[in-house]
């Protein structure tokens, strides 16, 4: 069990924070509330790494943490989801998940080329996104887009069961890896403002009350990391472990979230509850995301399924 | 990232299953439970000092030690390997902690020649150690301790008093932080001596634990002398000692405290099961949770020791004392719940299955206080990881 980075790793990750850091800075987020089209120039360098979605989960994972440390707006989640489901590496892409509880919506149906829809059985079609009516689905996130789509009858064919159950567990790992990383932003952004606003004449994070806040949040995001990273090691290895291990991943992600959307904002004071402060950006996709890809209560369910009744 | 382990290791962990299987004293394999003594066990049975000195005669006892300290120079991947072996297995090296865990590496790192001939026999077991640190004024604070130690010629002369002292009523031995220059800054006038327990002067009085069993003392000192060559290290250079332990296996301490947590939670799952509550779906989701607490931290810890392997200062187990006390503590408690009116009942006739909960509910406490509260460990992670300003 070696949980280290490889030298390459280490360069795609660093990479990845670079491009997000110069491409994605919270201004473009901003200002694709108003203006969902100023994410083009973002996805021309990020539609680059969409082949990461057919290779190591393990890489897949460090580079989403980075597109959720920016709350990067385009369909790059959507379109590595669809590349493991499908294998088509031409097209960009995203899923449909039919009668699944996890994700009734459809994300950014409107800037992909293909559809592929689940439908139960499992089977699979994948369809021309244009050819499909799709409802925009206001969310309080602005960075991602979700669809209602109004299926036509499909002709689909047989998916294997146990590649749909491996895929499902990667798309549960990919997600816990975006929301470590907007979990990451909100901490880091929380901890330098506690160092830095001062009140009775000393830094708010001298205080013991501030320090012990933060010493949780902390715990809640690294060990959300780690099991995430165990995540995707599982997938990578077919692990009989997956399975749990990526229910686990969705689950710590979604407790990291909130336990640290809540205190960073009850840090930073009035100043965080302001429209003008970059802070709901992140808090907008943190509390978005706990919710697709299964619920926080729906996951640990589903353990609770695996430890108690198997 | 990668789950597998190298061939090498595994021919290590085929080894070790193989001593284990071949040596574990029977009264150990049979699920001897040392929480659950009473005043009319012995504290250190004689089965378990001879299984101390088989492994470490056989190179089990630290294997990262060289064979003549009870090792066999393995790597720090490998003593994770055996750390989780060990405690998969539920197998203790030693019910005694205080010579092989903090006396033999502290003498390895402070003691002169004739001190450091002191650190087999400790690791061994064959000598007992206690550790003088907590005085009734020095808890969290433990610059604050107050035992004055003076020096007069070839002697110390000490006097005062040490509280919480485990094995003190066993022990041969003292490893006892005492104060040297009340003149100094707290932190500048401690030294640690090594006192003979059966010295003139010393007297210990059992305390008595939360659960009724006795397993620690209050250690007074009046008079006592000790011979000036028991200084470890220099005189008032003490407070960089009581930072020792076991710094190479520090890294791979935590899978004890996780795979004891993972054991709690399966049993659990079992008590859920014969209680009838498999199906409640508050219980439910509780076992869930506290399951993705463990495997979390599992990756935590596994996560940090890649850090410290590469040789990289590890923040991540900072984390683990804290969390997992915290943590397991929870569990009793759900395990409390499960159990419903049964909860708090002795009675072995109805409480057989349930009362190990409450037992390890109150013994709980001791792992949220004791080695640094939690309280304290989250000034440390504040300060020392997070970097934030001391008020």
């Amino acid at each position: 069990m070696d949980f280290s980075l490889t030298p390459d790793q280490e360069l795609l990750r660093d990479t990845g924070h670079k491009l997000l850091e110069r491409e994605c800075p919270p201004a473009l987020v901003r200002a694709h509330i108003e203006d969902p089209s100023v994410y083009a120039p973002l996805w021309r360098h990020l539609s680059e790494y969409t082949a990461l979605g057919s290779g190591d989960a393990t890489d897949l994972c460090l580079f989403l943490e980075e597109t959720g440390h920016a709350a990067a707006p385009g369909p790059f989640l959507a379109t590595t989801a669809y590349l493991a489901l499908t294998g088509d590496e031409t097209n960009t892409g995203t899923v449909c998940l039919v009668d699944d509880p996890t994700v009734p919506f459809v994300l950014e149906a409107d800037r992909v080329d293909r559809i592929a829809v689940v439908l139960p059985g499992p089977r699979l079609a994948v369809i021309d996104a244009a050819a499909v009516p799709a409802r925009f689905v206001a969310t309080v996130d602005y960075s991602r887009r979700l669809f209602a789509l109004d299926l036509p009858d499909l002709d689909s064919g047989p998916l294997d069961a146990e590649f749909y159950a491996q895929w499902r567990d990667r798309a549960f790992a990919s997600i816990a890896a975006e929301m470590v990383g907007t979990a990451r932003r909100i901490f880091d952004m929380s901890l330098a403002y506690a160092k830095e606003r001062k009140q009775f004449d000393v830094p708010i994070g001298s205080f013991q009350a501030i320090q012990h806040k933060l010493a949780d949040m902390s715990l809640a995001l690294e060990r959300a990391t780690a099991a995430v990273h165990y995540a995707a090691m599982t997938v990578d290895g077919h692990d009989p472990e997956r399975s749990r291990a990526c229910h686990v991943a969705k689950a710590a992600a979604g407790e990291a979230g909130r336990r640290i959307l809540k205190d960073g904002i009850q840090i930073h004071g009035g100043i965080g509850y302001t429209w003008e402060h970059d802070l709901h950006l992140y808090l907008r996709r943190s509390t978005a995301d706990e919710y697709l890809f299964g619920t926080t209560g729906w996951h640990l369910d589903r353990l609770a399924d695996l430890l108690i009744d198997a | 990232m990668q789950l597998a382990w190298s061939p090498e290791d595994e021919e290590f962990r085929a080894e070790l299953i193989a001593f284990l299987d071949e040596n574990t004293p029977v009264e150990m394999a049979t699920g001897y439970d040392f929480q659950d003594m009473g005043d009319e066990h012995e504290l250190v049975p004689q089965w378990m000092r001879d299984w101390q000195a088989t492994l470490f005669d056989s190179g089990w006892m630290i294997p990262g030690y060289p064979p003549e300290l009870g090792g066999r120079n393995c790597t720090p991947v490998q003593t994770l390997i055996y750390l989780e072996t060990l405690a998969s297995r539920r197998l203790l090296r030693s019910s005694h902690f205080p010579g092989y865990a903090i006396v033999a590496p502290s003498l390895l790192e402070y003691g002169n020649d004739e001190q450091k001939k002191l650190v087999p026999s400790a690791i061994r077991g064959d000598t007992i150690w206690c550790i003088g640190m907590s005085e009734p004024n020095a808890g969290s604070d433990l610059a604050g301790l107050q035992t004055r130690a003076e020096l007069r010629d070839d002697h110390f002369v000490v006097n005062g008093q040490k509280v919480w002292t485990s094995y003190a009523m066993i022990a041969q031995k003292c490893f006892c932080y005492v104060r040297t220059d009340p003149t100094l800054p707290k932190h500048k006038g401690i030294s640690l001596l090594i006192i003979d327990v059966d010295s003139p002067g010393i007297d210990i009085r059992p305390l008595r634990h939360i659960n009724g069993t006795a397993g620690f003392a209050e250690v007074f000192f009046t008079d006592v002398i000790v011979p000036r060559e028991n200084l470890v290290g220099s005189l008032n250079g003490g407070w960089a000692i009581t930072q020792g332990s076991l710094a190479h296996e520090r890294a791979g301490l935590w899978v004890e405290g996780v795979a004891r947590f993972e054991q709690t939670i399966e049993g659990l799952v079992a008590l859920a099961r014969t209680q009838g509550r498999a199906g409640d779906p508050i219980i439910r989701r509780k076992i869930a949770a506290a399951y993705e607490l463990a495997a979390s931290l599992r990756a935590l810890g596994y996560k940090g020791f890649a850090s410290f392997a590469q040789g990289s200062s590890a923040p991540e187990h900072s984390y683990m004392k804290m969390a997992m006390s915290e943590a397991s503590k929870a569990a009793f408690e759900l395990g409390m719940e499960i159990s419903g009116p049964l909860a708090p009942v002795t009675d072995p006739a109805l409480g057989a299955t349930t009362n190990r909960f409450v037992h390890g509910f109150f013994l709980s406490f001791a792992n949220t206080i004791a080695g640094g509260s939690s309280e304290i460990q989250r000034n440390i992670i504040a300060q020392r990881v997070l970097g934030l300003p001391r008020h």
